[in-house]
C-alpha cells in the first residue's frame, strides 16, 4: 500500500476557536465603578474628609472653592466637601431603606392581591387604585404631620408606604399567572404555607419582573428626600443630606455662590444616573434568565 | 373492610359556567382502592379523570359525595384540618405536565427535598441533600443532576424528579395524572416500568390515570372506565378487557390498534360519537368482582 496516503476517514472538523467575550460586554461599567466610589465614599469617609461637617467657621461663610474648602464652603461656613460625602450616607440610606419598605410591601400586598378569591381582589386593587390617585407629595406631607418631627427613619417609612402601589400592580398580575401553575398547586398539596409558597415559588419568579422597578424605587426615594428637604418639609437643616444642603440653594443663588447648589446637584444626578443605567441593564438580565437556550 | 385505604362515594363534581349554568363532570362515581393495588382510572378527554383527581388530592372540593381516606372524611374541613399532616404527607400526587409541575428556578435537589422541608422531618441520611440524592437513584437518575433546574433537563428526566419528590415522603397513595402523556414512546416505556418496580418495591397504593388502554392492561391489577363523568365499568384489568361488558368499554377497546396486519385490517372501528351509550342505571357486579354500569330489571 501507499505510504504517501493513509485512510483516515471523515475530516474531523476543528473546533471553532473560543469567542473570547470581553467580561465587562454589555455591563454598564463606568455607572458601576461611579456608583460604587460614591457609596464606598460615603460609608467610610471619617477616613478622608478633612473637617468636620457639622463645624461651622462662622468666619468664612459662603466661601468659594479653594486650598481651604476643596468644594467651597455654605452660608454657616461648613466645609461642602466633607458635607457630600457625610450627607451623602444619609441621602443613600434613606433611597435603599425606603425602597425595601415599599418593595417588601409591594411584595406581600400584590401576593395577597394576587392569590385572594375574586371579590377581595378587587377591593384589593380598587384600594390601591384610590391610594394612587392621591398626590405623593400631599400623602407624603400628611403622613409626616402624623409621624411628628422627620427623621431619617421616619422619613424613610413615609417615603416607603407611599411609593408600593405600582410595584405592587406588577406583582399581583404575575402572581396570578403564576398561581395556576402545578408546582403551586403541588405544594399546596404538600402542605406548603401561604409564606413558603411566596418565598421558594411565587418571590424568585416575580422577582426579575420587579427587580428594574425595585432599583428605580431607589432613584425615586433619593429624589423625593431632596425634593422634601429642598421644601423644607424634610429632613431639618442640622441633618446634613444631599437634600437639605440644596434647600440652602435659595439663599446660594441670590448671593451668587453657585458652588453651594452645583456640587449637591451634580452628586445627586449622577448617582441617580447611575443607579437608573444600572436598573435598566438589570431588566434585560432578569428577561434572559430562565429561558431554555 | 380495613383493607380499603381511600373509599370513594357517590363522587359529584359541578363547575359553575357563568351565572346559572354548571356543568356536571363528574356524576355518582365510586370506587375503592385496596392498600397496594394500582387502580387504573381511563377514559377519554373530559370524561372527569383529572378532577376526580383533583376532587381526591383535595384540590377541588366535591359538590357532593364522600372520599375517606384512612377513616378520614377529607371533604369535611373539619376533619380535614385535624388529620392535616397524616393527609399532606402519606398522599401524593405526580401532574401531567412536568415542565409546569416542578418551578424552574429551583435545582433538583430542592425539589425532591420541598416537602420534607415543608414538615421539617428530619431526614434519615443524614442532610436534605443526601435524602434527595437517594431519591434520584431510586428512579434512575444520575446525582449529577442535582444542582440542575428543570429547564436543563430533559421530559422523561423531569417526570423522574416530579417522582422522586412524590416518593420522598414515602406515600400510602400515589395520585398519577396522566404522567406518561407529554412524554414520548420509549420515556413512556421506561417511566411505565419505573412505576411498576417503584410500587413493587415500595408497596404504595396506586391511583394512576390515563387514557392509553394498553399501558393501563400491562401496569395496572384493576381498572375503571369513566364515561362522560360516570363510572360505566369497573373491574380486574385483564377480566375488563377480556370481556369488556359495558357498550362504552367495547367502543373503546376496539379503538386500540391491533400489532398484527391482518387482524388490524379486519378490525371493525366503533364510531365512538354515533352509538348512544347508556349513561343510566346502577352499577351491579357482573361477575365476581366485575361490574358494569346496568339499568334495574335488565340482566
Amino acid at each position: 500500500m501507499d505510504e504517501r496516503f493513509t485512510l483516515t476517514g471523515p475530516r474531523t472538523p476543528l473546533p471553532p476557536p473560543p469567542v473570547k467575550r470581553p467580561w465587562h460586554e454589555g455591563k454598564p461599567v463606568a455607572a458601576m465603578v461611579t456608583l460604587a466610589v460614591i457609596v464606598l465614599g460615603c460609608l467610610g469617609c471619617e477616613l478622608f474628609i478633612p473637617k468636620d461637617p457639622a463645624y461651622m467657621d462662622l468666619f468664612r461663610p459662603s466661601e468659594a472653592p479653594g486650598p481651604a474648602f476643596w468644594f467651597g464652603s455654605d452660608p454657616m461656613g461648613r466645609d461642602i466637601f466633607s458635607m457630600i460625602w457625610y450627607g451623602g450616607r444619609v441621602s443613600l440610606l434613606i433611597g435603599f431603606l425606603s425602597a425595601g419598605i415599599s418593595t417588601a410591601l409591594a411584595a406581600l400586598f400584590g401576593t395577597v392581591s394576587g392569590l385572594a378569591p375574586r371579590r377581595l381582589d378587587e377591593l384589593l386593587m380598587r384600594l390601591t387604585e384610590i391610594f394612587l390617585s392621591i398626590p405623593s407629595l400631599l400623602l407624603i406631607v400628611l403622613l409626616q404631620a402624623v409621624l411628628g418631627k422627620a427623621g431619617v427613619v421616619s422619613l424613610s417609612v413615609v417615603i416607603g408606604v407611599t411609593g408600593w402601589t405600582g410595584m405592587a400592580k406588577v406583582v399581583r398580575a404575575e402572581v396570578r399567572r403564576l398561581r395556576e401553575s402545578e408546582y403551586v398547586l403541588a405544594a399546596r398539596c404538600m402542605g406548603a404555607g401561604f409564606f413558603h409558597v411566596l418565598r421558594r415559588h411565587l418571590a424568585p419568579n416575580f422577582f426579575s419582573s420587579i427587580m428594574f422597578m425595585a432599583v428605580m424605587s431607589i432613584r425615586s426615594a433619593i429624589a423625593a428626600e431632596s425634593t422634601l428637604s429642598f421644601m423644607g418639609l424634610g429632613l431639618p437643616l442640622e441633618v446634613v443630606s444631599w437634600g437639605s444642603m440644596l434647600s440652602l440653594a435659595e439663599k446660594a443663588l441670590l448671593s451668587g455662590a453657585w458652588w453651594i447648589i452645583l456640587i449637591p446637584g451634580a452628586f445627586l444626578v449622577v448617582t441617580l444616573l447611575c443607579v437608573t443605567s444600572i436598573g435598566s441593564w438589570l431588566r434585560g438580565e432578569g428577561n434572559d434568565q430562565g429561558s431554555n437556550l | 373492610m380495613d383493607d380499603i385505604l381511600l373509599d370513594v362515594q357517590d363522587l359529584t363534581h359541578c363547575f359553575r359556567l357563568g351565572r346559572n349554568r354548571t356543568l356536571r363532570v363528574l356524576d355518582g362515581v365510586s370506587f375503592q382502592l385496596r392498600r397496594g393495588e394500582i387502580f387504573g382510572l381511563v377514559g377519554e378527554s373530559g370524561s372527569g379523570k383529572s378532577t376526580a383527581a383533583k376532587c381526591i388530592m383535595n384540590i377541588l372540593r366535591p359538590t357532593a359525595g364522600k372520599i375517606r381516606y384512612l377513616g378520614v372524611n377529607t371533604c369535611d374541613p373539619g376533619q380535614f384540618r385535624s388529620h392535616r399532616k397524616l393527609l399532606q404527607t402519606s398522599r401524593q400526587i405526580i401532574f401531567q405536565d412536568s415542565t409546569s409541575s416542578l418551578n424552574p428556578r429551583m435545582t433538583v435537589a430542592e425539589i425532591i427535598a420541598e416537602p420534607m422541608a415543608i414538615h421539617r422531618i428530619l431526614p434519615s441520611r443524614g442532610s436534605l441533600r443526601a435524602e434527595a440524592a437517594f431519591q434520584l437513584k431510586c428512579v434512575g437518575m444520575d446525582p449529577g443532576c442535582l444542582d440542575k433546574r428543570p429547564p436543563e433537563l430533559s421530559g422523561g428526566q423531569r417526570q423522574r424528579t416530579a417522582i422522586a419528590r412524590a416518593l420522598s415522603m414515602s406515600p400510602e397513595l400515589l395520585v398519577a395524572d396522566e404522567p406518561i402523556a407529554s412524554l414520548d414512546v420509549s420515556i413512556q416505556a421506561q417511566i411505565i416500568n419505573l412505576f411498576k418496580h417503584l410500587q413493587a418495591e415500595h408497596g404504595f397504593t396506586f391511583l394512576f390515570i390515563a387514557h392509553d388502554l394498553s399501558v393501563v392492561r400491562y401496569l395496572c391489577d384493576r381498572v375503571g372506565v369513566l364515561f362522560r363523568g360516570r363510572l360505566v365499568e369497573m373491574g380486574p384489568a385483564k377480566e375488563v378487557f377480556s370481556h369488556p361488558l359495558h357498550p362504552y368499554t367495547q367502543a373503546l377497546l376496539s379503538a386500540v390498534p391491533i400489532p398484527d396486519p391482518r387482524r388490524e385490517r379486519a378490525r371493525q372501528l366503533l364510531d365512538l360519537d354515533e352509538v348512544p351509550f347508556d349513561r343510566e342505571g346502577t352499577l351491579a357486579e357482573a361477575f365476581p368482582g366485575h361490574f358494569v354500569l346496568r339499568k334495574e330489571g335488565t340482566a
